[in-house]
């Protein structure tokens, strides 16, 4: 397996509190991976750390070969949990944006996405809805060829309709040799695009098998496995 | 990259200032022509016209108030909350060095209070009827060369810069500094300002107190100020300033490249 995202003995603590601890990871391409775990487990915290929003305290993280930085930034996509759009730009102007500062980025899938969604480019980011907000960021982010995407709760704050749209976007717009990382507590509704699975609990990680792998040695669904590892 | 991040600065940033500017330079002129006759001067009672008049005076120095606090707090706005707040997620991500990124708020900020200083220039200019103060401009210049000599017109502008530039990233400093808090960020980085501001003044004692009795400043004890004096004393001043800006720079590219800490 060749090495996209490789961790070794990864920590990061605020404080007190380990938000990921002592992770030791290796993710090839051409993988759709769910990265799962319980509300405040590290996973948002590992996919900052991916993008150089955080310094770990400690261990070592490669993408492509790269420390996270400008080079690493090239060739990851990240779309974090929360909406990062600003308010006066249009549309339109958020998509000659990315379009400006990611070479890899394709300005006409971004037009042929917002079009599907009836997203018009001339609205103004301020006007629109949370949702709406969070398919338009999707696009930005799906709209890049990259090696490697690290979607942040993608599907947490739209409708289950939109749900399977997000997800066939997800799926249809990579390309095979890049890996897609999507963290999420609603299992049951990505796991049929899984390839790999990652339990993250308490900053650990407990688990990291394929989705066959899980079926076949425990006979068992993912989102079954996970509320058996993950039981209060 | 630099002059991508500076482009879209400027867009964000010009939409409020150039209505802002347009809306000053309107109501200066509209006050040139609210006295062609020197009514308020001359009305010996209260009357509309000295009413409209005053009022739009008083409107007049509120926009150039406006002016500079839009200045200041766009300044402020721009930093903590493109860079510090949610938008940060946006720009931290793209594939731009952190010192670029401060270059480029600096940048912008320094070129847009040296616009609003001379749009308001420029307003009194047109409140003014203009020909007096066109006509005391070459006194001013003047002045200025026999005062500080040729290279006064150098070592001003230097000054102002250098004093603009680390005042600038003091704040920025401040915030950078107060996002390491988890909580109440925005007072963190107001108590961060006030230390900033004490080490500065700190700084600047423990100057004057080791060059107290070098020949510098008896050069600038001397009575009868020359040129000379006056350019080395303001061009030190200059690059003291242009030392605690970088010292700022480098201080705030180093919190935001290791200690980033989004909310």
């Amino acid at each position: 397996m060749n090495k996209l995202l490789e961790c070794k003995n990864l920590s990061k603590y605020f404080g007190p509190v380990r938000a990921l601890d002592n992770v030791t990871l290796t993710i090839g391409s051409g993988r759709i991976v769910g990265l799962l775990g319980p509300n405040a487990s590290g996973k948002s915290t590992f996919m900052k750390i991916c993008n150089d929003l955080l310094t770990p305290s400690s261990g070592e993280i490669r993408i492509a070969g790269f420390e996270p930085g400008v080079e690493s930034k090239k060739i990851v996509s990240y779309l974090p949990e929360r909406n990062y759009l600003n308010d006066w730009m249009k549309v339109s102007d958020i998509i000659s944006f990315f379009d400006d500062f990611y070479a890899d980025f394709n300005k006409e899938k971004a037009y042929d996405m917002l079009n599907k969604l009836n997203i018009q480019a001339e609205d103004r980011l301020k006007t629109l809805s949370k949702g709406t907000k969070e398919k338009v960021q999707l696009i930005l982010v799906m709209s890049r060829d990259a090696q490697l995407y690290l979607l942040d709760e993608p599907i947490g704050g739209v409708d289950p309709a939109a749900r399977d749209y997000i997800l066939e976007t997800i799926i249809r717009n990579y390309n095979e040799n890049a890996t897609v990382i999507i963290s999420t507590h609603l299992i049951s509704d990505i796991e049929k695009v899984l390839d790999d699975v990652i339990f993250i609990k308490e900053g650990q990680i407990v688990l990291h098998k394929t989705v066959d792998e899980i079926r076949e040695e425990t006979g068992k669904s993912v989102d079954s496995l996970f509320r058996e590892v993950f039981r209060c | 990259m630099l002059a991508k991040l500076m482009k879209y600065e400027f867009k964000s940033t010009a939409r409020l200032f150039i209505p802002l500017y347009a809306v000053l330079l309107v109501f200066a002129l509209l006050n040139r022509f609210l006295n062609p006759f020197r009514t308020f001067e001359a009305a010996e009672n209260f009357s509309l016209q000295v009413f409209v008049r005053g009022a739009g005076m008083a409107i007049y120095f509120f926009l150039i108030l406006a002016v500079f606090v839009t200045t200041l707090v766009l300044i402020i706005q721009r930093f903590y909350k493109n860079l510090l707040g949610d938008e940060g997620y946006l720009m931290f991500t793209l594939p731009v060095k952190t010192w670029q990124h401060i270059a480029n708020k600096l940048l912008t900020s320094i070129i847009w209070c040296i616009l609003s200083a001379l749009v308001v220039a420029v307003s009194l200019f047109v409140l003014t009827a203009s020909s007096e103060l066109i006509r005391l401009l070459p006194y001013i210049i003047e002045g200025i060369k026999n005062t500080f000599g040729i290279a006064g017109f150098f070592v001003l502008p230097a000054l102002a810069l250098s004093q603009l530039a680390s005042g600038i990233l003091m704040i920025y400093n401040a915030m950078a500094l107060g996002q390491l808090f988890q909580k109440h960020r925005l007072l963190a980085s107001f108590g961060m300002y006030c230390v900033l501001y004490l080490i500065q003044q700190m700084i600047y004692v423990i100057c004057m107190l080791l060059l107290a009795n070098t020949a510098f400043m008896t050069l600038i004890r001397s009575a009868s100020l020359t040129p000379l004096g006056m350019n080395l004393f303001l061009g030190s001043l200059a690059i003291g300033g242009l030392i605690i800006a970088a010292a700022h720079f480098a201080l705030v590219n180093y919190v935001l490249n290791t200690k980033l800490n989004l909310e």
